[in-house]
């Protein structure tokens, strides 16, 4: 056999080895994750209790901080996409209209600006 | 023995180069739809604090335990406490930190503090809470057993809500931290192996559940000072002590609110030979 042939299967037999010990042997490892990287439905049940919170604290401020977790997103998108989760997996009507009275509450919050006297 | 040629052994470590490249850097183990249990602690902590609040509001005691399972933590009202402590040292919000303390007294109570005497009658349904466990599921599918999924590796989590039907308890108002707690014990303890003038402070609520966090100010002429139940929770997670000195009168008062508890001082105890040696004080203050 040609030596260039030994070659490539040399270097495809590495290839796959490397690949075999990234992903199964040594692969990437989830920890220290961030609320951003939930999956769908984790996050659709945290926006839920920050509905439930604030259908009793009616704070819309700590619920907007609370829903910053999921990182530079408007809450109001947060509070929508998971409206529309909640719609998709089926949630109980009660939970449903929570979700419902967050997302209005999101949509007409306005963040405090700082005055032009603050610090930074 | 023949060698193997040199262009052999470049290639193969080339390959593995290239491998590796290939699936740590270009196309990695997909770090998306992960699970709370592999949160970082400090958001870990946002979400006890979330879950919390919730509870605070829905007194649904069997949904915050389900979301607590999500974290994966050991012993969750232990997670719980140490949390309440944690906040305590950072000066958070004493409200925030009460809803923490209360949920973790509630779980180790195992029942809800809202649930009796709920004048609307409960919804039959709730929402699905997502769960976690180590076998893969093939799609986020809504199914009645609880068959969900994260694991660390390739694939990456999928799972499928469960269904619960919980019952949601009307809102009825938790005690707070304002409501004057009552003396409603008071006891000397001559015991000589415990530490001399200890005075001991057990905090519960109205259903006589433990209670963490709780603010305790004592007084004394020329001084006072400020602790904490739940730093103890190996004896109770509403116990806190103080140590008296000789001689000393004092006065305790408890959250901040209600006529604090006046003239508390170490009691003198007799021992077998006839001596004395100071004593300690049980104090159990309840919410009424």
């Amino acid at each position: 056999m040609r030596s260039w042939v030994i070659a490539l299967i040399a270097g495809l037999a590495g290839i796959a080895a490397g690949v075999a010990y990234g992903w199964v042997i040594n692969p990437v490892k989830f920890v220290d994750t961030t609320p951003a990287s939930l999956r769908a439905d984790f996050r659709t049940d945290y926006v839920l209790m920050v509905a439930e919170a604030y259908h009793s604290d009616h704070d819309p401020e700590l619920a907007a901080r609370r829903l910053a977790v999921f990182g530079s997103e408007p809450p109001a998108t947060i509070s929508g996409a998971a409206l529309n989760t909640a719609g998709d997996v089926g949630y109980a009507p009660n939970d449903v209209v929570l979700l419902q009275e967050l997302s209005r509450a999101m949509q007409a919050y306005q963040p405090a600006v700082p005055t032009a006297g603050s610090t930074p | 023995m023949r060698r193997l040629p040199w262009q052999v052994l470049v290639a193969l470590l080339a390959g593995m180069g290239i491998g590796l490249a290939y699936a740590w850097v270009i196309a990695p183990v997909r770090y998306v739809d992960t699970s709370p249990n592999t949160l970082r602690s400090d958001f870990k902590d946002s979400f006890r604090t979330v879950i919390a609040a919730s509870y605070a509001a829905t007194h649904n005691l069997d949904r915050a335990r389900a979301r607590l399972s999500l974290l994966g933590d050991a012993d969750p009202v232990q997670a719980l406490t140490a949390q309440a402590q944690r906040m305590l040292a950072a000066g958070d919000s004493f409200q925030v930190i009460q809803n923490v303390a209360r949920l973790a007294s509630d779980l180790q109570a195992g029942e809800s503090a809202g649930v009796p005497a709920s004048p609307h009658p409960p919804s039959s349904t709730s929402s699905p809470i997502p769960t976690v466990s180590t076998t893969a599921a093939p799609s986020f599918t809504p199914a009645s057993t609880p068959t969900e999924t994260a694991t660390d590796t390739e694939p990456p989590p999928t799972a499928v809500p469960i269904v619960t039907a919980t019952a949601r308890p009307s809102a009825t108002p938790i005690p707070t931290a304002a409501a004057p707690f009552e003396l409603v014990s008071r006891e000397e303890i001559c015991n000589s192996n415990l530490t001399s003038g200890l005075m001991q402070v057990s905090v519960l609520d109205r259903h006589r559940h433990q209670m963490p966090g709780i603010k305790i100010d004592i007084s004394w002429a020329g001084g006072e000072e400020t602790f904490f139940t739940g730093y103890k929770p190996e004896i109770a997670a509403g116990y806190a002590d103080y140590v008296m000195q000789p001689g000393v009168l004092y006065a305790v008062r408890v959250a901040g609110a209600g006529s604090p508890i006046t003239d508390l001082t170490a009691p003198a105890c007799p021992d077998t030979g006839g001596e004395s040696y100071m004593g300690g004080l049980k104090l159990v203050f309840q919410q009424p």
